[in-house]
């Protein structure tokens, strides 16, 4: 029973990481109707910016969120605005752009490492809190909490918030909200730049937990089509649930078939969703079109 | 004829030129071209492995070089098998190299060979490791390193040899867990571990695969955890592997030794984890410049050139693995008497040199897949932030002892 209930807490923590990198992954895709192949990166990103801050500026990387998640913002907003509005009403060609800014990142990095690997440690690195026989790292306890504020607070701030409905608004139609009077580039750029800066926040919170290299981002993106797929697609709560669902899934596959199969096991799952409810667990029906369908 | 200013001028010309010309013609250099990744994620280590080959040039060439030859570097970026193909083309026909070397990557070196073989080059490989590679009985290649069987000998000796001796255990009484990531590399590491704790009567308690990609890897440290194993061996890359080591520390798995196999020896792991963790941590690795001068002469001398040339000590043990292999190909050549591969294969298989005599301690004994079986990793452990070789006892400098054995 105890080894259930560990594995459990685990699959949980695991959630946190999935549910942290996919929430901006899904208001990029629910707003703007853009799969963003170079949200991983943006979660790079992120990492590296706690790694600088903490040589240069010797702050912890729990600290450095308040600078990396704005520069991010920044760096998102300017992606946007430079590279994804001009290709709007082009869906696939901003899938592609994305794809190419995905490149980019990754080899520009690579150039100014050269491979080399990194760590960024924290004060709370190594420290563990124990629930009777379950020993769980701090450090991943912080991101599962980080994963749940930011899910509420998002949720909380695109309902209640006039920028937020405007937001909803654009997502559900963009033209009547622009009828409206919603500037709708604007709420692209914010939107787009809250999501990198969602992933930059991410980044920095799991920085203590990996070994930074320029191709992690590659690592996080996989999965996380996984978690807004099963989620469901632009939708805020899907992707926190989602995120828990497949890191439990991974988590009890990995320990109770063999860790070797997990990722196979969480693709069948994948599969499965996209056949049997192709809208997701929270998603709404039809949105998996809408993605795809031209807008002008 | 007559002389004129302009005829004597002309012939004075073509005089000059022939007196320039003959001699560097007969001082051609031999031209190696170096495979390896230059760009992209492993390129610190590619880079390490050729600073090993181009130090062991500057080596020759102060020797006079081969045949009366310098030797020349020629460096070709390959980042892929793909890629590998491309470069060799590349050194063959734009550069014109005489042999091949490398690589940092096993995928590398096998489609890098192939492609030598189409132009008949031979090719010198130091470091990859699979053993698949040389199985092939590729007749242009030949391993002066170590395979990956050799690495699995020496991790399953630490387990035997050091561990079980300080637990008061037998090898039937050890419980072992095996731990690799689940690409063609580790997987063939661990079979070979797995024959010879057969061949020593220990059925390993558990064998655990994960991805090298793998976000967590906290249900592959549960599972040896509730194994409960004397000893974890795992052999992975970088990221995995310190991965791993971060779910151990936070997870409480605490077997009496951790044994790693090819990673863990750099200051990437160090960086990661802290030298209170890693104290008494085993490494399975290529020998490295501070190892014992008596296991690997001119050990010394090598740490003084690679500070002296590159202003720091070496980042990892690879570029000592490559200057050695180096210099066996240099024998090989200068026996041989030409760069034919065939006839440098053939003066390879026929060069005897017993153990422990060169700088990272090998000797050269090629048996029938051209593998150098006398050319063996060593064990080293961390020491107080420090990379210790600690087996066998001649590697090790005197006065070393093993510490934190079973950890604490």
């Amino acid at each position: 029973m105890t080894e259930l209930v560990n594995i459990l807490a685990v699959g949980l923590l695991l959630g946190g990481i999935y549910a942290l990198v996919s929430v901006g992954l899904n208001l990029i895709f629910g707003v703007i109707r853009i799969v963003n192949f170079a949200q991983g990166e943006f979660v790079m990103l992120g990492m590296y910016g706690a790694f600088a801050a903490q040589i240069t500026l010797r702050l912890d990387p729990y600290v450095a969120t308040v600078l990396v998640g704005p520069a991010l913002f920044a760096l998102g907003a300017f992606v946007y605005w430079v590279i994804l509005r001009p290709l709007q009403g082009q869906p696939m060609m901003q899938v592609f752009a994305t794809f190419g800014l995905l490149m980019i990142l990754e080899n520009t990095v690579l150039a100014l490492t050269g491979g080399t690997a990194y760590s960024v440690n924290s004060g709370l690195t190594g420290y563990s809190v124990s629930f009777g026989p379950i020993q769980i790292g701090l450090p991943r306890v912080l991101v599962l909490t980080a994963a749940t504020v930011v899910t509420l607070a998002l949720g909380w701030y695109l309902k209640s918030t006039m920028h937020g409905k405007a937001i909803r608004a654009v997502a559900q139609d963009r033209n009547a909200a622009r009828l409206m009077g919603v500037d709708v580039e604007r709420i692209y750029m914010v939107s787009f730049g809250i999501g990198a800066a969602l992933a930059g926040l991410a980044g920095c919170l799991l920085s203590p937990l990996y070994t930074m290299s320029p191709q992690i981002g590659m690592n996080f993106i996989m999965p996380a089509f996984a978690v807004v797929v099963l989620g469901g697609l632009g939708s805020v709560k899907g992707a926190y649930f989602g995120g828990l669902i497949v890191g439990l899934t991974e988590a009890l596959a990995g320990f109770y078939l063999d860790p070797a199969l997990k990722q196979a096991v969480l693709f069948l799952m994948f599969i499965i969703v996209l056949v049997v409810r192709p809208s997701g667990l929270f998603g709404t029906a039809g949105a998996e079109e809408v993605g795809l369908r031209e807008q002008s | 004829m007559i002389l004129n200013r302009r005829t004597f001028g002309a012939i004075s010309l073509a005089a000059l030129a022939a007196a320039a010309g003959t001699p560097a013609f007969a001082a051609e250099p031999i031209r190696i071209g170096a495979v390896n990744p230059y760009s992209g994620a492993m390129a610190q280590y590619g880079d390490e492995v050729t600073r090993g080959f181009e130090m062991a040039a500057a080596w020759i060439n102060g020797q006079g070089g081969v045949l009366g030859r310098q030797v020349e570097i020629v460096r070709g970026n390959a980042t892929s098998a793909q890629e590998a193909i491309a470069a060799v083309e590349q050194l063959v026909g734009r550069d014109k190299v005489d042999i091949l070397v490398g690589t940092y990557v096993s995928a590398m070196s096998n489609a890098a060979s192939e492609a030598a073989m189409n132009y008949d080059k031979l090719f010198w490989e130091t470091n990859a490791l699979a053993r698949t590679l040389t199985d092939r009985q590729l007749p242009n290649y030949a391993r002066s390193g170590p395979s990956s069987n050799e690495f699995a000998l020496r991790s399953v000796q630490g387990a035997l040899e050091l561990v079980a001796p300080r637990l008061g255990k037998t090898a039937a009484d050890l419980s072992v867990w095996i731990e690799h990531e689940d690409s063609a590399y580790g997987t063939s590491i661990m079979e070979e571990q797995l024959r010879l704790f057969k061949e020593a009567g220990l059925v390993p308690t558990g064998v655990g695969a994960h991805s090298a990609r793998a976000i967590d890897v906290t249900d592959s440290i549960l599972r040896a955890k509730t194994a409960n194993p004397d000893v974890w061996i795992s052999t992975g890359y970088v990221g995995d592997t310190n991965l791993l080591l971060r779910a151990a520390r936070d997870q409480g798995f605490a077997p009496k030794a951790i044994i790693l196999l090819g990673v863990g020896d750099t200051q990437e792991t160090l960086d990661a984890l802290g030298p209170e963790f890693l104290e008494g941590v085993l490494l399975v690795s290529y020998a490295r410049p501070d190892v014992n001068e008596a296991y690997g002469p001119g050990s010394d001398a090598f740490l003084a050139a690679y500070r002296t040339a590159y202003g720091r000590d070496p980042i990892a043990p690879q570029g000592m693995n490559a200057y050695v292999g180096l210099k066996i190909l240099f024998e090989a050549i200068a026996a041989a008497g030409s760069t034919d591969y065939a006839a440098v294969i053939e003066a390879a298989r026929k060069i005897d040199k017993p153990m422990n005599t060169y700088e990272a301690g090998y000797g050269v004994s090629f048996d029938d897949n051209m593998q150098n079986v006398r050319a063996l990793p060593v064990i080293a452990q961390w020491q107080s932030g420090k990379v210790t070789p600690v087996y066998p006892a001649e590697a090790a400098a005197a006065g070393t002892a093993i510490v934190n054995l079973p950890r604490g």
